[in-house]
């Protein structure tokens, strides 16, 4: 299973958007995208990042993949520094980091046929015609698509079977690293089991490292090994994932499972839900202090003035949270809150 | 009102075809539904199985490629047969929309105050200034803040759960007897959706209106459903109480569907079980049952004769050749399903359909 090395290291890295307004397009402010991300990647794990739209991350997959450049901070993968290293040497690097895109239906090129697509990698990696085909063809299989569907294009198949595609495409220079920006989400819930069991497949047949990126708890709790909470910019916790689900320890990682609905009546009915006020700030004038603490039922003076480190909870390196008041294991935000309300 | 006990909105063997340039294709086949008043009714289905179809012919709003059989009353009065002036009266009066995307259904060049005291005069002689202040209480209860500052601005200065609060606000405007949510939370966050759900909920308390919530989501319906339908290749498949739905389903469709999901409480470590195959094409019906291909039930006579919807409990109806069977097999959703599934590798590739009228009527 995981390896204790990690295969790829973030080290405070931070993407800024710059906000141009005006006849000269000057920059006017910036949008605070990822701040200040630090994460490690271990062998043949799968580390799920999960957060609301504009929490920053989609643009962290893309930023580790430099496909934008990060603002500052480092990237590491297999010890080695790729921050700042030249196109084509990024270019072999990424034959080892490769990444699914969310729509299948705007990521493949419609003009191209389905082998054309699988291979294009190979080509680009300057592999031979001969061993592309083969190689095509091995991919179609795996991914559970027929050889002969290399010859159709993208337009020929349903939702699921051109995430697949996309699946095959990365895969096929049998990288080490797999990003996934929210694989499943597009596709009809029918279908969504049938690409989750096959990415899981893949890992232990490829050996891959996934970082699996999704809005959907349900599915990240599913698939991950450890998940990382972003808010804004920040991960605000990080753990393995019973211990995230079982017993969260940042109010919004509590908030956003309370908020989740599951299909069980029952559950539904006993269910005690807390609903965050408000709506999630703006990334291009993010709140100072914690960044939560605009919607958090517990912030006090200090979350609006201080920011929250991410830091290990009672000395498990394991658990990190970024909170000046995390709720204990077993604790609820409710029973925090109605505390907090007593003791005020 | 008529007699207490009768249906508020009735649909009677309801059919919507499409006019396409691949041949007619039938959204929605031989439907038959009742909502009562005050009630929840959710209507369950993947993209394709006609569920935003049936929302639509209900408010009258499908396109003019369609054409519509059967039946659709409203407090005992023929919907299909109104003029068109008369329906207008019954939209948003009679029966509210709440659409998935607030950003498209609301019109960008006039504010949202605008629009709400709009949809309010269009049914009522109110005076502008009385309409405006409607119009501040309405968003002030669906949970705008500054309702009066914020009724002069323009949608785009909304956020998206903002948005669809205001589309709520509008749709209760003339207090509707039912509200037809279609997707009413697809676009939006979690934690907001947390809070629309919310919003709807309290609507319906403060209006007494009966909600159909149409949804691909089964948790949504868990927790705000009375009664379930599910929809499949443009047919009802199995309606019944939730738990009827949820606990003791008859459907195989339905219950593939359960186990397919992964959900919050489940153990991690369980593989999923998928449904193999992909959703039927509406352009070439089977001759059978239209999940017959991906069924782990299917016996010889589900590729030959479409089930009936047959009663299996009181207000509990599956399509299903064999729904007595299948509804005594298991109690809980989450447990595998009894048979094993054929896995999806190596399936024939349905092909897609080159056209989807559906969706794009959607947008």
């Amino acid at each position: 299973m995981t390896t204790t090395e990690p295969i790829l290291q973030l080290d405070h890295l931070v993407k800024q958007f710059p906000i141009k307004a005006g006849v000269l397009r000057r920059t006017v402010g910036q949008v605070h995208a990822v701040s200040d991300v630090s994460l490690d990647l271990f062998g043949e794990e799968t580390l799920g990042v999960v957060g609301e739209s504009g929490c920053g991350k989609t643009t962290l997959g893309r930023t580790l993949l430099r496909l934008i450049e990060p603002t500052s901070g480092t990237i590491t993968f297999q010890g080695r520094d790729i921050t700042h290293i030249g196109k084509a040497e990024m270019r072999a690097v990424r034959r080892d980091l490769q990444i699914v895109f969310q729509d299948p239906y705007a990521s493949l090129n419609p003009r191209m046929s389905v082998r054309e697509i699988v291979g294009e990698p190979l080509r680009i990696q300057g592999v031979d015609k001969g061993e592309t085909r083969e190689r095509v063809a091995e991919m179609l299989q795996a991914v559970g698509l027929l050889p002969e569907h290399g010859n159709r294009y993208p337009h020929e198949f349903s939702g699921g079977q051109r995430q697949r595609i996309g699946i095959a495409r990365a895969i096929t220079v049998h990288p080490k690293v797999l990003i996934l920006d929210e694989p499943v989400s597009a596709l009809d819930v029918s279908i969504q089991a049938q690409v989750l069991n096959l990415l899981e497949d893949l890992q232990e047949r490829f050996e891959l490292s996934m970082i699996f990126i999704a809005h959907d708890l349900s599915v990240v709790r599913h698939i991950s090994d450890r998940v990382a909470v972003m808010y804004l910019g920040r991960v605000v916790e990080l753990a393995s994932r019973d211990t995230l689900y079982d017993a969260p320890a940042h109010p919004y990682t509590h908030s956003l499972l309370s908020a989740v609905p599951v299909p069980d009546p029952r559950a539904e009915r006993t269910r005690q839900r807390i609903v965050l006020q408000g709506d999630v700030p703006s990334p291009a004038s993010p709140p100072p202090g914690c960044h939560f603490h605009t919607r958090c039922p517990l912030a006090t003076e200090r979350c609006r003035t201080e920011v929250p480190l991410l830091v290990p909870i009672d000395g498990d390196t394991l658990h990190q949270v970024a909170c000046h008041y995390p709720l204990q294991a077993g604790e609820t935000l409710l029973e925090r809150v109605s505390q907090v309300a007593v003791t005020r | 009102m008529s007699e207490p006990d009768a249906p508020l909105l009735e649909v009677s063997n309801l059919s919507v075809t499409f006019r396409t340039d691949a041949g007619p294709v039938r959204a929605v086949t031989e439907l038959s539904m009742v909502v009562h008043a005050g009630e929840t009714l959710a209507i369950v289905g993947e993209s394709g199985s006609g569920k935003s179809v049936t929302a639509l012919a209900i408010m009258r709003l499908h396109p003019k490629s369609a054409t519509i059989t059967g039946s659709i009353t409203f407090e005992g009065g023929e919907l299909l047969t109104l003029s068109d002036r008369e329906m207008r009266h019954v939209r948003g009066n009679g029966i509210a929309m709440i659409f998935q995307d607030p950003m498209t259904a609301l019109n960008p060049v006039f504010t949202i105050g605008d629009q709400i005291v709009e949809m309010i005069r269009a049914h009522r002689q109110t005076p502008k200034a009385m309409a405006w202040k409607q119009a501040a209480e309405l968003l002030e209860l669906v949970g705008v803040p500054e309702p009066a500052r914020r009724a002069k601005q323009y949608p785009h200065e909304f956020s998206g759960g903002m948005r669809q609060r205001a589309m709520i606000a509008m749709a209760i405007a003339n207090s509707p007897r039912v509200i037809i949510a279609d997707e009413p939370t697809t676009a939006l966050d979690v934690t907001i959706q947390a809070q629309v759900m919310e919003v709807i909920a309290a609507a319906q308390r403060e209006t007494g209106a009966a909600v159909i919530l149409i949804t691909h989501d089964l948790g949504l319906v868990a927790g705000a459903g009375d009664r379930v339908q599910v929809m499949y290749g443009s047919r009802l498949f199995e309606t019944g109480g939730l738990d009827d739905v949820f606990y003791r389903s008859a459907n195989p469709y339905t219950k593939a569907l359960l186990s397919s999901i992964p959900t919050l409480g489940s153990r991690a470590a369980d593989r999923l079980t998928p449904i193999p195959g992909n959703p039927p094409s509406l352009l070439r019906p089977l001759p059978g049952c239209p999940f017959e291909p991906r069924c782990s039930w299917a016996i010889d006579i589900c590729g030959e004769a479409m089930p009936d919807l047959r009663v299996v409990a009181d207000g509990h109806s599956s399509r299903c050749h064999r729904a007595d069977e299948v509804s005594v097999s298991g109690v809980d959703p989450h447990s595998a399903t009894t048979a094993s599934v054929p896995i999806a590798a190596g399936m024939p590739a349905h092909v897609a359909m080159p056209v989807s009228p559906v969706p794009e009527v959607l947008g």
